[in-house]
């Protein structure tokens, strides 16, 4: 757990900026210090997490944890074979190497496209025009689209030679490439239908960008600023909160991405050359076909360790741009 | 606003907003079209016969519409059934999820107490460990519970946080300026009042955000339902979906039907719920709305 | 402080009562008898669609009605996610009591102890009733751990029409990989550059480069009787003849095809697009279906060279007791009944499916007519050459760790010679 000590300290320096509500002196209700109040309102402000952490999650959680020092195989065996999983992944699975790249290709890719898409997206959809009900609908429609349904659809529209992006690209003069069949293309395929679905980014935006304030923008109006300056400027800082928020969780999720890649490569057979086998279908693939659970709970806890290594990353560099409106006092 | 700038200066801006919009709608429009071609081929599919999908190349335009691959699809199974079952999981698991998360959201964004960043970051680190490894221990302690066949494991969960929600709001709570909060800290507001009073309606955006986010998230869960119920009376609409797609031949004309069905309650509550979002906006201004 | 707690608490009333409701079905749920006495049995399948789910139901029922011990009770479970539900429960101690699953990993999972040993309920007599070489399949240190319920075989479709068009007889198929290779050339139909009609391809339909390589290697798989063999003379002819093709087609050809049927909505071979076709004998269906009365003939996979067998591969399911159900016996008496004659012969007719009880296959061939009654016996005669491949405890992902090599060899990146090499090492180092 040390990386998240590691996480725990800089999250006290960044917090510790922003200051709370209550810091206001009030006078002392009920012989109760201010202190002892705060710490008895903020653990019952909690408590349903902290219930549900201790009943539901804890346990499963140290449970893959032990696993991973384990020859664990979900039915029946589970002998302490110390680090053993966590040697063979670095010496002798290349399948593991693999994965790891092509899970960093994709991380590396689909954040920065879908935060900045859903970004621009939602600064759009903001506006205020005719019919934009409709427009933010539409735009949203991919994100709840889910299911084998929507994969099937791409692998038609993907299609090299009478798909609808070929096709798109045709009128172009574009000879577009093979997607799903070429080993150098299929992950930017994946990244294709990403963006499709960036809807469910520019709703976290669109409801972020509720918060700005109409005032700033015009009275930098006045000042001549132009569009970009606004942006820059107002919208940016104002929205650094939840851009700060997507880029951690999208992070996250994208080194978990593992549907549309077991959909779309027959069960998880990793697609033409493995150029689609990802981290986590490698990790399903040992969980629940080989049954090698002990060395799947070793994979995702070194995934843990890296993940949690790079939202530590961002929580640092994040301090230097995210703004809290409600924290700048101090 | 314009009381106090020259009619000249009134005209040109109106102008310019006017282009301006116009250019938005027409980006937004071609954007459209390519958002929902995709779409189209869901839609002609579900339109069309079993032959006539079996063809090569594949139509663009369904010979003759086939409306009757929506009533069938739906007959298939009991699909009203667990329409109804859906929408009761995700209702319950939304009305949790919005409250729960909003509380706690508002302790680690606003309360100042004791262990709070090394108890938010454990927040953080319990969405870092991808599911599948959990999923067993987990399901051992609801069959544990006594909970297997039930929709607990589907619902339970939500009233109890969840790391995502919890950070989404905390961001936006930790947007809200304190000085909002001051004035009712006077007035011997406790923290309850002012998450109450103060907090929900200025995080309304984030909040219909979180609903319609869990609520989808619930809508199109296919691992929890198939994992935890036993029965198929109790099952949800996207494992009826399931039934159209065979070992050999999937049933396409009832699957794409059945997908265009599934969304549409979706897409209607998404629809009449964004106008919090202009109702909600500029509140923290104050003034302007 | 008091509207906090009052929420709270009103919260968690909410929870217990749903807590209180729902418990109270899963008690229903629980109960391991009728209320008449008679023990409920279980039963998971993938079978949902509107086709299949109607005849699994009806066998179920007519067991039910058979005798007044037993109710099986039927559930559904998406394919594939059937399986991870199944280890969930077994792993948690009240899995079901007969559940259909992959006949060729059955070994792993008498090895992880997934499924109950069933040699107390069998003797040789119901073991017989069986082929030999999926009771092979279900046996894990000479026990049996499920009993086959359906299996497959690959044969080769032809479009007669195509054929006649070329100028080849339409009643003598291709026999060796030579004449495949011959007959292909000449039924290719080329528009300028464009195909508008490929002859074969020996990687589409529902074979792959494993099955070719088996069939030249005299029928022998990549592991072979618990050795490996995977970088042989024979296999790597195969890759190199397979890689032939490919190169002679060109990327482009082959990936556009492959793509454009690639969601299994048209198949190239009813379209007329593709003139020669191996698959399944349940493919029969879908040209009776879909094919507007197309012109085709059926027949074995072709053999590597007049001196060789037609070598096919096979898989299928079987009916298992997942380990842990409360009652094993009453689970068997229903497997006994689905993979005995009167249910498969249903079975087999409804589905056009290859059954594994050897009685049942017989008499739904018979039942049948005309070109469905040719075509089924003939895939049912072809069970002679059908091999299984069911994966070694050793090395249970031994085809993921082949599989890119091969990807990589048809891309032209690495040698036949080079890849099979790599490739058994690879398989090698990961030995359980």
């Amino acid at each position: 757990m040390k990386p998240s000590q590691s996480v725990h300290v800089l999250e006290d320096k960044y917090i510790e900026k922003t200051s709370t509500a209550a810091d206001t002196p009030t006078i002392a209700k009920k012989g109760l210090s201010k202190k002892t109040r705060e710490n008895i309102w903020g653990y019952l402000f909690i408590s349903p997490w902290i219930i549900g952490f201790l009943g539901l999650t804890l346990g499963p959680l140290l449970f893959s944890l032990a696993a991973s020092f384990t020859d664990y195989n979900i039915t029946s065996t589970m002998n302490f074979i110390g680090l053993d999983n966590y040697k063979q992944m670095f010496t002798v699975d290349t399948l593991f190497w693999t994965s790891l790249w092509n899970t960093l290709y994709y991380v590396i890719f689909s954040v920065p496209l879908t935060t900045a898409g859903a970004i621009l997206l939602a600064v759009l959809l903001n506006q205020k025009v005719y019919g934009m009900k409709i427009f933010r609908t539409i735009y949203y429609l991919p994100a709840v689209l889910s299911g084998v349904a929507v994969y099937f659809l791409w692998m038609q529209l993907l299609s090299p030679s009478a798909g609808l992006v070929n096709t798109f690209l045709g009128w172009f003069g574009i000879d577009g490439p093979a997607w799903l069949f070429d080993p150098k293309w299929t992950k930017p395929a994946l990244l294709l239908m990403k963006m499709w679905s960036v809807g469910g980014g520019m709703l976290l935006y669109l409801a972020s960008l509720q918060g700005v304030s109409q005032q700033m923008y015009e009275a930098a109006e006045i000042e001549g600023a132009t569009a970009f300056q606004k942006f820059r400027y107002i919208t940016l800082p104002m929205i650094s909160p939840v851009i700060f928020f997507d880029l951690v969780t999208s992070t996250i999720g994208a080194f978990q991405i593992f549907q549309e890649a077991y959909v779309m490569t027959e069960n998880g057979s990793g697609g033409p050359s493995n150029s689609l086998l990802f981290y986590n279908l490698h990790m399903w693939n040992n969980a629940f076909k080989n049954f090698n659970m002990g060395y799947a709970s070793a994979m995702a806890w070194l995934l843990f360790i890296i993940v949690m290594a790079l939202t530590v990353f961002n929580m640092k560099f994040g301090k230097k741009w995210v703004h809290y409106e409600g924290g700048d006092k101090k | 606003m314009s009381q106090y700038v020259s009619p000249k200066f009134y005209q040109t801006r109106s102008f310019k907003k006017k282009s301006k919009s116009l250019l938005i709608t027409l980006l937004l429009a071609a954007g459209s079209i390519i958002i929902l071609s995709p779409l189209w081929w869901m839609i002609s599919t579900s339109l069309k016969t079993p032959a006539e999908i079996a063809q090569f190349p594949p139509s663009f335009m369904p010979v003759k519409f086939q409306f009757s691959n929506y009533l069938k699809a739906w007959q298939t199974a009991p699909f009203t059934r667990w329409t109804l079952n859906t929408l009761f999981i995700a209702t319950c698991g939304t009305l949790g999820s919005v409250f729960i998360n909003s509380i706690v959201a508002y302790a680690f964004a606003k309360i100042n107490f004791k262990g709070r960043n090394v108890l938010f970051t454990i927040v953080l680190s319990t969405m870092l460990i991808p599911g599948f490894v959990t999923m067993v221990p987990q399901y051992i302690l609801f069959s544990k519970l006594g909970w297997i066949n039930t929709y607990l494991p589907l619902i339970v969960p939500a009233f109890f946080g969840s790391a995502f929600f919890i950070f989404l709001l905390r961001q936006f709570m930790m947007s809200i300026p304190n000085e909002l909060m001051e004035a009712a800290v006077l007035d011997g507001a406790n923290h309850w009042k002012i998450w109450w009073h103060i907090m929900l309606p200025l995080t309304k955006p984030a909040l219909i955000t979180v609903a319609i986010f869990s609520f989808t998230g619930a809508w199109n869960d296919v691992l929890g339902p198939l994992l935890y119920i036993n029965d198929e009376k109790l099952y949800t609409l996207q494992i009826g979906l399931q039934t159209f797609k065979g070992t050999v031949q999937t049933q396409w004309h009832y699957l794409m039907a059945m997908s265009v069905m599934v969304l549409i309650p979706i897409v209607l509550i998404f629809f009449f719920f964004q106008r919090y979002f202009i109702e909600g906006s500029n509140i923290s201004s104050g003034t302007k709305g | 402080m008091k509207r906090g707690l009052a929420l709270f608490i009103s919260i968690f009333f909410i929870i217990s009562l749903l807590a209180g409701c729902s418990s109270g079905e899963q008690a229903n749920q629980a109960e391991a008898k009728t209320k008449d006495g008679k023990t409920v049995v279980n039963f998971w399948s993938f079978w949902g669609s509107e086709t299949r789910r109607p005849i699994i139901d009806k066998i179920v029922k007519d067991f039910n009605n058979s005798q007044d011990k037993i109710v099986v009770k039927h559930t559904f479970l998406p394919w594939g996610d059937i399986w991870t539900k199944n280890l969930a429960s077994v792993a948690a101690g009240n899995p079901a009591d007969v559940v259909i699953n992959d006949i060729n990993t059955v070994a792993q999972r008498a090895k992880n102890n997934q499924a109950e040993d069933l040699s107390k309920y069998v003797d040789d007599s119901f073991k017989n009733e069986f082929y030999p070489h999926l009771w092979q399949t279900v046996l894990y240190k000479d026990k049996p751990y499920g009993v086959p319920f359906n299996t497959d075989t690959r044969l080769l479709f032809y479009n007669k029409t195509a054929f006649k068009e070329a100028g080849l007889d339409p009643n003598k198929p291709p026999q060796t990989w030579a004449e495949l290779e011959e007959y292909a050339k000449k039924l290719d139909k080329k528009n300028g550059n464009r195909y508008e009609r490929i002859g074969f391809y020996p990687l589409w339909g529902s074979i792959g480069a494993s099955s070719w390589m088996a069939s030249a290697d005299g029928g022998k798989g990549f592991i072979d009787n618990g050795k490996l063999n995977i970088n042989t003379p024979q296999k790597v002819k195969a890759l190199k003849w397979l890689q032939g093709w490919k190169e002679r087609l060109g990327d482009k050809t082959v990936q556009s095809f492959q793509a454009d049927f690639g969601s299994q909505q048209a198949n190239p071979f009813i379209a007329g697009k593709v003139a020669m076709w191996a698959d399944v004998g349940t493919f029969y269906t879908q040209i009776r279906d879909y094919g507007k009365n197309m012109d085709f003939g059926v027949a074995q996979i072709p053999a590597y060279n007049d001196q060789s067998k037609h070598w096919a591969d096979g898989g299928g399911f079987v009916a298992e007791v997942p380990k842990g159900s409360k009652h094993p016996k009453e689970a068997m008496e229903f497997i006994k009944y689905l993979t005995g004659e009167k249910a498969q012969k249903y079975w087999a007719l409804k589905n056009y499916d290859n059954v594994a009880n050897k009685k049942g296959a017989e008499a739904a061939a018979n039942e049948l007519s005309r070109q469905a009654k040719d075509i089924y016996k003939m895939s049912v005669d072809n069970l002679k050459v059908t091999n299984l491949y069911p994966t070694p405890v050793e090395y249970p992902d031994y085809q993921n760790r082949i599989n890119p090599y091969i990807d990589n060899v048809m891309l032209g990146k690495v040698s036949p010679e080079k890849a099979l090499k790599q490739a058994e090492e690879d398989v090698k180092k990961m030995k359980k």
